[in-house]
């Protein structure tokens, strides 16, 4: 093994007696001890520290001149400007959008991306459009039939739970304490407090209460309802009556206990058939007091 | 917790101080890497500027190693790296030298001579590493941290500087 640092321990003093006496016998030493007592003698011309040291402290107050330039009055409209647009900045980015659907109306509109929702009658959707492709979130109260474009995620938040897809068609119910959410094409992922859960074309979930109901998921490629022809999947009589009077834009009593939930599809375009369609199921009878219906049983 | 007093490094009085016992060793270092005086104190005035400006982000302890980073990262002007004139000082130990005949003293004078040149043609790396070592009297672990290396790297430069310097000059006769 090559010695490579032997001569700079022999100049640092570290080398022990028996190599310090080898290495003194060699030819070389007298070179080496000569190198070692002249080069500490070598100087190099100093440098005047003072005038260095000054010109780093002026360097210093010039920076911090720098920022004292700015007159009082410059820099109050420039803050002014600052908070102009700063102000302008957020509400353009967080302005959201409102649909509605009144009673016995509906709403069908397009999102930024063209992804398609149909807002069912007393509906209500917000949106932000800044920003959407990357931020697709829809808020529903109510019901509503979307037709989402492919792209990022999408999500629908009710106050039941959230419903995230990823170009599908689908619907979703959030009113009062049933949610539901059918999938029509697609996957979609289905998020409440208790539970989450992915559909498959064809399948859906319900939820009464934040419990999961054993529902009959619904035929066909999309919800009922878009041609009138609502579908209920086991839900109590009163659950119809309010989706009837938000179609039909009428007041109905119902003057009856019934228990059963109903399963099955009710017209929202043919009041008369509506009505028969629950009066035969429930045995009760209609009757017509200005503009209410009267519900009572048979 | 922030602190709205000045803390470290950004305090004048020991930035200062700093200065007092860095300023210099960087200078000279500088000066046997590039052999102008010039860039030399250019590179340090930058250097510690540079260490003024981010004072709040650097600690004490580690403002050295900052200080060298900045230094040896610098190019400033693009000036060739000269040769560096090296001076014997006047006020050498060098009693023992009037007992001795004319012959003996023109061959030291003309020994020293050699050495210089010698020393001038080392490399950047062997030649900033003695010079330290002979000249500003730096200890070999202090060595290794200006040039940000191992104190056994230290040793091998000034073992190989060692071995030129003794090559060179006794080819010089």
């Amino acid at each position: 093994m090559k010695d490579d640092t032997m001569l700079a321990r022999w100049l640092n003093g570290e080398l022990d007696e028996k190599e310090l006496k080898a290495f003194m016998a060699s030819p070389e030493y007298d070179t080496y001890r000569k190198i070692k007592e002249y080069s500490a003698q070598l100087t190099v011309a100093e440098a005047d520290m003072d005038s260095l040291y000054a010109r780093i402290l002026d360097n210093r107050n010039k920076q911090q001149k720098k920022v004292r330039t700015l007159s009082p009055w410059l820099s109050r409209i420039a803050a002014m400007l600052v908070m102009a647009l700063g102000i302008t900045y957020f509400f353009y980015t967080t302005n959201t959008t409102t649909q509605l659907a009144e009673n016995g109306q509906r709403n069908e509109f397009l999102l930024p991306d063209n992804s398609e929702v149909v807002l069912n009658a007393g509906s209500k959707a917000e949106y932000r459009s800044w920003n959407w492709e990357d931020n697709r979130k829809i808020e529903l109260d109510g019901e509503a039939f979307f037709k989402v474009a492919k792209g990022q995620t999408f999500d629908v938040v009710t106050d039941l739970g959230t419903v995230t897809v990823v170009g599908t068609q689908f619907n979703v119910k959030a009113r009062g304490d049933r949610f539901d959410v059918t999938c029509f094409e697609g996957k979609v992922k289905v998020t409440t407090a208790k539970n989450e859960i992915l559909l498959l074309p064809g399948e859906s979930i319900a939820f009464e209460k934040g419990k999961t109901l054993d529902a009959p998921a619904e035929d066909g490629a999309q919800p009922g309802w878009i041609t009138y022809d609502t579908y209920f999947a086991a839900e109590p009589l009163a659950n119809v009556i309010a989706e009837m009077e938000r179609q039909y834009r009428i007041d109905i009593e119902l003057n009856a206990q019934v228990e059963n939930t109903y399963v099955g599809y009710i017209p929202m375009n043919d009041i008369d058939t509506a009505l028969e369609l629950i009066n035969t199921n429930y045995h009760l009878k209609s009757e017509k007091a200005g503009n209410k219906i009267i519900l009572t049983l048979e | 917790m922030k602190k709205n007093m000045l803390t470290g490094i950004c305090e004048e009085i020991i930035f200062s101080n700093f200065f007092k016992s860095h300023a210099k060793t960087l200078r000279n270092y500088l000066l046997y890497k590039y052999g102008n005086e010039e860039q030399a104190e250019d590179v340090t005035q930058e250097a510690f500027i540079k260490l003024w400006e981010n004072c709040a982000n650097v600690p004490l302890e580690k403002a050295k190693s900052f200080l060298y980073t900045v230094a040896n990262n610098t190019t400033l002007n693009q000036i060739a790296h000269q040769k560096v004139v090296l001076e014997y000082s006047k006020k050498s130990p060098g009693s023992h030298l009037d007992s001795q005949s004319p012959e003996y003293l023109m061959e030291e004078e003309q020994f020293k001579v050699k050495l210089q040149k010698a020393i001038a043609d080392l490399s950047e790396a062997q030649r900033t590493a003695f010079l330290l070592h002979r000249i500003d009297g730096k200890k070999y672990h202090e060595i290794a941290e200006i040039l940000g290396i191992s104190v056994k790297a230290v040793e091998k430069r000034l073992h190989g500087a060692l071995q030129e310097l003794r090559k060179k000059i006794d080819n010089f006769r």
